[in-house]
């Protein structure tokens, strides 16, 4: 009997049958970058979790840890896919304690189905309800908790993304700006390690120095530490009003003045978007909104108390024909939330339109971002390449979607990153491929240079994972066996 | 490797003079704000990261442990060099070396005193969050260690949440940034793993802090009752409303009263417990947010509601917080403070078993806490010198420790593990979390110089 045999039976008298797939049309979902699995284990709890990841660590077979697979197309290609495991049956919402300001739940479950549960007296949530309650299938939300509370986080693919991919990757959307990371929400964790041990750190109380920080290491480890199965995390009160403006400008000069101004004034805005025409029409499109993007558009997230949202409003409107605004769309609550999940979803509409999407990410520090907008905006302009580009303004990323037409331009492309990325680094970022066509996808190096660091997460990486099975290679080619 | 030879090198790396070894010397760097005591070998003050680099160096080979240092107000006895070695002072290295505007970041040596830094980014309309009882004292690079909280923190997180990178020296004397000015960067989150990991992993030369725009308004209430239960109540009830406030502090009659012998804040004697609210952020709709947490205290029978009407008041009210230690210090000639952290919820039940817990073992026990954090801090007041005291102390404190992780909270929310609270981590750890926490630690100590006998107990024998 051959390894990958012995294992699928060892794992279906361990989990139960019904648990493991070997299915063609199910590992086949579950493939990265075209390796697909030889088995698929649905465990139900972090116990069958660290029963299979016992098995995985006997047989030295490599783990792929799977939520709902939105960001797979991230990081390198792991060296070896062999057992993929699915959150997917761990779906439970644990503890919702609205007092505490805290949720524990299931790293299978769903973003929107936190926020969903979450919902107030009147069906206030902090994404658009009806638009979720048309997916009926397996949805927990149904029990609304009636809190008052939200999980202050706006991921991409809000509405696919489990909360356990959104940590692993560390995830987040324009709201930090406001809100913060995943790390500043994360209070505690359990995961199975690479050896197969339960472990558990953190809790419920935000204050907590006791042990080693582990839930930090965990956040954005990408399943190369452990496979995340259970998380507490912080929520906050549903602001009192939730409303956004669009602001249009002819020239991102312009734009940005209006929005450096913006964050230098009391005002507290929860996310200032810098966006192109072709985000703001994919996004408002999609929203069902009417607005249409100018050259460049800043689109302002106000989230907070009644009369503060209402300042907010009044003189950002003053100030956008200060700064010369060529055009203003305002939405209120009910644009507002349709917008912002719209905007999580661009580039899952971007790639609707083409199937050789390139998608990088670039991070830099703050006061560079009108810079690092402009070199991404010109390289591209000047080949004729079709690109979305959104820059979250005062927390300096900026997230680029390029939509090649047909024909082959990989080389093209491979160019373009090494030039982005140059420029970026030269501000001291760092450009990270997201998503990349697969042929250009060998070519590329997801992360670039790790730097000094990766002399101690190579130590970590060897301290926690002896034998290499966990998302082998996944994370700047960490381990790679 | 010979005594005598050892001073001789670290002398050669940072000067005779920043080398302290007379007895007196060892004496005073042998303790801290806990009740641990211990020894070093030698102290060194260096004055730049190359030097901490060398010491390190030496150190890694000759295996001798080596313990960062700032001002001492450590409350665990993260600070105390229970096995010998090397203390690094980082008296020498306190310079802010760049506040970047733009950017909204600092870069402070580690031996910077927190409200130092404070008072030279407020004239620029800028702070830095985190804002520890201790920060007339302590320093960047110990709150760094420690992951320092302080009243703020209920709303702006704690020391980890404001940091975004570090230089760090490595066992073998390897100098590498971790962070840095880019918030948002793929990697392994190294810096957030070595916040409060009370030098047990590396040691810091350099700390990047984020800074934040001071906030256009503030307000700030003290709410006085006659219940201790009404006033936690209280503070579960604001949240609930949907408010969050920049802080929510309480302090019990014990305190109130030590503190208006030392400071003259204007507390009420009599009262059996107050707190301090403070609201920040933008000038709109924080009159209506102060209104409706009136109502609030009201609802639970609040004897009277106090505001700052000016920043001279505003101080005071704060200055008999911030005083609260050292006032409840003059009662008696020690005091331990216990440092759990439950749930918000299950504060007035908490409360309620400290008191009865002063009761059984016979010793006065203040409260003073963020208690909109869930944060207690009983100080146990005792003498030091009588021995039997000291046992009952001990184990009252322990069993606060207990009730605090049996109700779903944990042993440590901001002043550290140290020595100090090493026996009671089994409380929230299992045994498979503590290896776990072995392996981190084998990855950046492969020899054991960092800090020994600290934040994880030693493993148990595998029969025992």
């Amino acid at each position: 009997m051959g390894k990958i045999e012995r294992l699928t039976g060892d794992l279906a008298s361990a989990i139960g049958r019904e648990r493991v797939k070997t299915d063609s049309d199910i590992t086949d979902r579950h493939a990265v970058g075209g390796l697909a699995p030889s088995v698929v284990a649905f465990p139900k709890d972090i116990k069958q979790v660290k029963e299979i990841v016992n098995l995985a660590v006997r047989d030295g077979v490599s783990i792929v840890p799977w939520g709902s697979g939105t960001k797979q197309c991230m990081g390198d290609l792991p060296s070896r896919v062999e057992l993929v495991i699915s959150t997917e049956k761990m779906n439970h919402m644990l503890d919702v304690d609205v007092a505490n300001l805290t949720i524990t739940v299931e790293s299978g479950v769903k973003f929107r189905d936190i926020q969903a549960r979450l919902a107030t007296q009147e069906d206030r949530c902090y994404l658009p309800l009806d638009e979720l309650g048309k997916e009926t299938d397996d949805i927990i939300c149904s029990e609304r908790t009636r809190s008052g509370c939200f999980l202050p986080l706006d991921p991409p693919f809000g509405d696919k993304a489990t909360i356990g991919g959104i940590i692993a990757a560390n995830s987040s959307g324009p709201r930090k700006l406001l809100y913060g990371l995943p790390r500043d929400m994360v209070l505690g964790v359990r995961f199975v390690t690479p050896k197969g041990e339960i472990v558990g750190a953190g809790g419920k109380t935000v204050k907590n120095v006791s042990g080693y920080d582990v839930s930090k290491l965990m956040i954005g480890s990408f399943g190369t530490l452990g496979i995340i199965c259970e998380m507490t995390l912080r929520l906050l009160p549903l602001p009192e009003r939730m409303e956004t403006m669009i602001l249009g400008f002819a020239s991102l000069s312009e734009a940005a003045r209006f929005a450096d101004a913006l964050l230098r004034t009391k005002l507290i805005p929860a996310a200032v978007e810098i966006m192109n025409a072709g985000a703001v029409d994919a996004v408002c499109a999609k929203a069902g909104i009417s607005a249409k993007g100018a050259t460049c558009n800043v689109a302002v997230a106000m989230e907070g108390f009644d009369e503060a949202v209402g300042r907010m409003k009044k003189e950002m409107a003053a100030m956008g024909e200060r700064f010369g605004a060529t055009a203003r769309a305002e939405l209120d609550e009910g644009g507002h939330n349709p917008f912002w999940l719209s905007f999580g979803n661009l580039r899952v509409m971007d790639k609707e339109k083409s199937n050789d999407i390139l998608s990088v990410r670039l991070s830099y520090p703050i006061s560079e971002w009108e810079k690092i907008y402009a070199i991404c905006d010109e390289t591209l302009a000047s080949e004729g390449l079709k690109h979305t580009m959104v820059c979250h303004a005062g927390s300096g990323v900026t997230a680029i979607d390029i939509m090649p037409d047909g024909k082959d331009r990989h080389d093209l492309l491979i160019q373009i990153i090494a030039s982005l990325r140059e420029g970026c680094e030269a501000k001291g970022g760092q450009l990270t491929v997201e998503c990349a066509p697969s042929q250009a996808r060998k070519s590329i190096t997801t992360f670039g240079r790790p730097g000094a660091v990766s002399v101690i997460m190579e130590r970590l990486k060897k301290a926690i994972d002896p034998s290499g099975i966990m998302n082998p290679g996944r994370f700047f080619s960490l381990t790679q066996q | 490797m010979e005594r005598g030879e050892l001073l001789t090198s670290l002398k050669d790396i940072v000067g005779e003079e920043n080398v302290l070894s007379s007895e007196m010397d060892l004496a005073l760097y042998g303790y801290d704000a806990s009740l641990e005591r211990g020894k070093p070998d030698v102290v060194v003050l260096p004055g730049s990261t190359e030097d901490v680099s060398k010491v390190v160096k030496l150190a890694y080979r000759a295996k001798i442990p080596v313990i960062g240092r700032g001002s001492g107000t450590n409350l665990s006895g993260g600070t105390v060099p229970v096995k010998g070695g090397i203390v690094v002072h980082f008296s020498h290295m306190n310079r802010i070396i760049e506040i970047d505007i733009p950017n909204r970041t600092v870069t402070v040596e580690p031996g910077v005193i927190t409200l130092d830094l404070q008072n030279t980014i407020l004239k620029k309309g800028l702070q830095y969050a985190p804002d520890p009882a201790s920060q007339k004292v302590s320093t960047l690079g110990g709150n760094f260690g420690e992951n320092s909280g302080g009243p703020h923190c209920l709303k702006y997180g704690v020391t980890t949440n404001h940091v975004l990178g570090a230089e760090v020296v490595l066992f073998d004397g390897t100098v590498v940034w971790l962070g840095g000015k880019s918030p948002d960067q793929a990697s392994y989150d190294i810096t957030g793993l070595l916040v409060g990991s009370e030098g047990t992993l590396a040691i810091a030369t350099k700390i990047m802090l984020k800074i934040i725009p001071t906030p256009e308004a503030v307000k700030t209430m003290l709410a006085i009752y006659d219940s201790i239960e009404d006033a936690g109540n209280t503070v579960s009830a604001i949240i609930a409303e949907g408010i969050v406030p920049a802080t929510l502090e309480m302090m019990d009659n014990l305190v109130l009263k030590a503190v208006e012998d030392s400071v003259h804040a204007g507390y009420p004697m009599d009262a059996a417990a107050v707190l301090i609210i403070e609201l920040d952020g933008m000038a709109d709709g924080m009159e209506r947010q102060a209104g409706k947490i009136l109502e609030i205290c009201k609802r639970h029978r609040v004897r009277d509601v106090r505001l700052a009407k000016s920043d001279a008041e505003r101080a005071e009210l704060w200055a008999g917080r911030k005083g609260a230690f050292g006032a409840v210090a003059r009662l008696r000639p020690s005091y331990l403070v216990c440092d759990g952290t439950v749930p918000r919820t299950k504060l007035p039940e908490v409360l309620g078993k400290v008191i009865q817990i002063a009761k059984k073992y016979d010793l006065p026990i203040g409260n003073v806490f963020h208690a909109g954090d869930g944060n207690l801090h009983p100080l146990i007041l005792f003498d030091e010198r009588n021995k039997e005291e000291l046992a009952r102390v001990h184990k009252a404190a322990t069993e606060i420790l207990q009730i605090c992780a049996d109700v779903g909270g944990t042993i440590s929310g901001e002043h550290g593990i140290g020595t100090e609270k090493l026996k009671e981590m089994s409380f929230i750890f299992s045994e498979s979390d503590m290896h776990f926490m072995r392996d981190i630690k084998s990855a950046f100590d492969p020899v054991g110089i960092w800090n020994p006998g600290k934040v994880i107990p030693q493993r148990q024998a595998a029969n025992a």
